[in-house]
């Protein structure tokens, strides 16, 4: 299963990679986060409380950056375990572009769903997943507008928006953004679980 | 097994209390929240059963409005007189909804107050303008529809009914999932006031109204070439985000020609 999503941030690439692998910044942004930490340079680990319509369950995984090419991007190897619900892993390549304004975050995550999850189907993952990163970057975004004094290029992306196709430079930035892929894809593969 | 309490208040106001004291989990037909429970996707400390409140039970004609209360099933809803009078297209969506098992459970009250992207009365209440009710206030269904699984709804707020015009010129066209039967792309379409309406379920980020078909329709346009953004649209393992968005050109396209 394939995810893709592409958002504007109003900072430059170095600011934007910074914030990227603040674990604080991350938790405040992520809905349900209760532990973020970054236990080497290159992994994070964590646990998050997913509430998605009826389902509530508590996810926990790992996110392990390679290939990084600070600022400019990384891809990461996450996995997380959801107890009944099953396990998802993956990779996700995230590239960070300087762009008129401020950066262009892209990210194409590839994901495996396994355990009981996986017998169920996939109707709502792929929504889920972009909702939770539409509620994601839409804080992400203000949180980093809000640091560089409320200047026009940050107020302008208030409101992210969601690009069905990434932009093209093939310039390579990444992060623990990535995290919330993940996070993502698990709540949407927990969350499609009643659908039958 | 986990442990819960289960309870069955006698009145919405003994349930209103249960749901804000005991941190309680209202349910309904429990259509969805049943099988989430089974699967310990989630594991409330109480449930609080809505299902044997008469006063959230039936429909009344108010007006030019029918008004279907909340704990009414989707059966209940096909069979009426009332809505096969005055909204026979509502009664041909409520008969369309799963198989008789979920129809005979499922309820009004719980299919909006859930939300699923690929539920069916979320269509309707959008295309014909309608009310949700709820023990606090009335919420236009153009803002109470906010996301995929997410509505106005404050924690432990119930819905208490839904209110739709009465409309002769409605069509609900749908084109369901084999095994599940939710709508794999359903289309709601009305004619409200002289102006078309098209809300489209399925698409895979939750319910939204067309409006560029709308405006093709009632321009004497082509729906085919209608503009369609593909961020209401994702692809699982049914179906492509391609094909959905080909699937609501066409499927819409039937519920006009069926509304003539």
């Amino acid at each position: 299963m394939e995810i893709k999503g592409s958002y504007h941030l109003p900072c430059d690439p170095q600011r934007a990679w910074e914030a990227l692998n603040d674990p604080e910044l991350l938790k405040a942004c992520l809905k349900g986060c209760e532990r973020l930490e970054k236990t080497a340079d290159d992994r994070f680990e964590g646990t998050v409380q997913a509430k998605v319509g009826p389902v509530n369950a508590r996810f926990s995984g790992s996110l392990t950056q390679t290939e990084i090419n600070a600022p400019h991007g990384c891809t990461m190897v996450f996995e997380g375990q959801g107890g009944v619900a099953g396990f998802a892993k993956g990779q996700a390549d995230v590239k960070l572009d300087a762009v008129d304004g401020g950066t262009q975050l892209s990210y194409i995550a590839d994901a495996k769903i396994g355990g009981k999850l996986a017998q169920m189907g996939a109707r709502l993952v792929e929504g889920t997943a972009r909702s939770m990163a539409e509620d994601f970057f839409g804080k992400f975004s203000v949180a980093l507008g809000g640091e560089h004094g409320g200047g026009t290029a940050g107020s302008r992306s208030d409101v992210p928006e969601h690009v069905a196709e990434g932009a093209a430079a093939p310039a390579r930035f990444g992060s623990s953004s990535i995290w919330l892929v993940l996070v993502a894809v698990l709540m949407a593969v927990l969350a499609f679980y009643w659908l039958a | 097994m986990y442990e819960f309490t289960y309870h069955r208040p006698g009145s919405l106001e003994e349930a209103r209390k249960l749901i804000s004291e005991d941190d309680g989990q209202p349910l309904s037909g429990g259509q969805t929240l049943m099988p989430v429970l089974r699967a310990r996707l989630a594991m409330p400390t109480a449930l609080v059963d809505l299902t044997r409140l008469e006063e959230l039970k039936g429909v009344n004609l108010e007006g030019d409005r029918v008004v279907i209360l909340g704990a009414t099933t989707h059966a209940d809803v096909a069979s009426n007189a009332l809505v096969r009078e005055h909204c026979p297209a509502l009664a041909e969506l409520a008969s369309g909804i799963g198989d008789p098992q979920v129809r005979y459970r499922g309820t009004i009250g719980g299919s909006v107050a859930n939300n699923d992207p690929a539920a069916c009365y979320p269509t309707a209440c959008l295309a014909l303008d309608a009310e949700i009710r709820t023990d606090r206030r009335s919420i236009p269904a153009r803002e109470f529809f906010t996301s995929m699984f997410d509505t106005a709804l404050e924690h432990g707020e119930i819905v208490t009914a839904v209110s739709f015009p009465t409309c002769q010129h409605a069509h609900y066209e749908k084109f369901p999932n084999p095994a599940s039967r939710f709508a794999l792309i359903a289309v709601f379409a009305a004619k409200l006031g002289g102006q078309t309406r098209l809300a489209v379920t399925g698409g895979g980020t939750g319910v939204f109204r067309w409006q560029e078909g709308e405006q093709a329709a009632d321009s004497g346009g082509s729906l085919a070439a209608a503009a369609l953004s593909e961020a209401y649209f994702t692809g699982d393992l049914h179906a492509s985000t391609e094909y959905r968005m080909h699937l609501t050109r066409v499927i819409a396209q039937r519920a006009l020609t069926a509304l003539g």
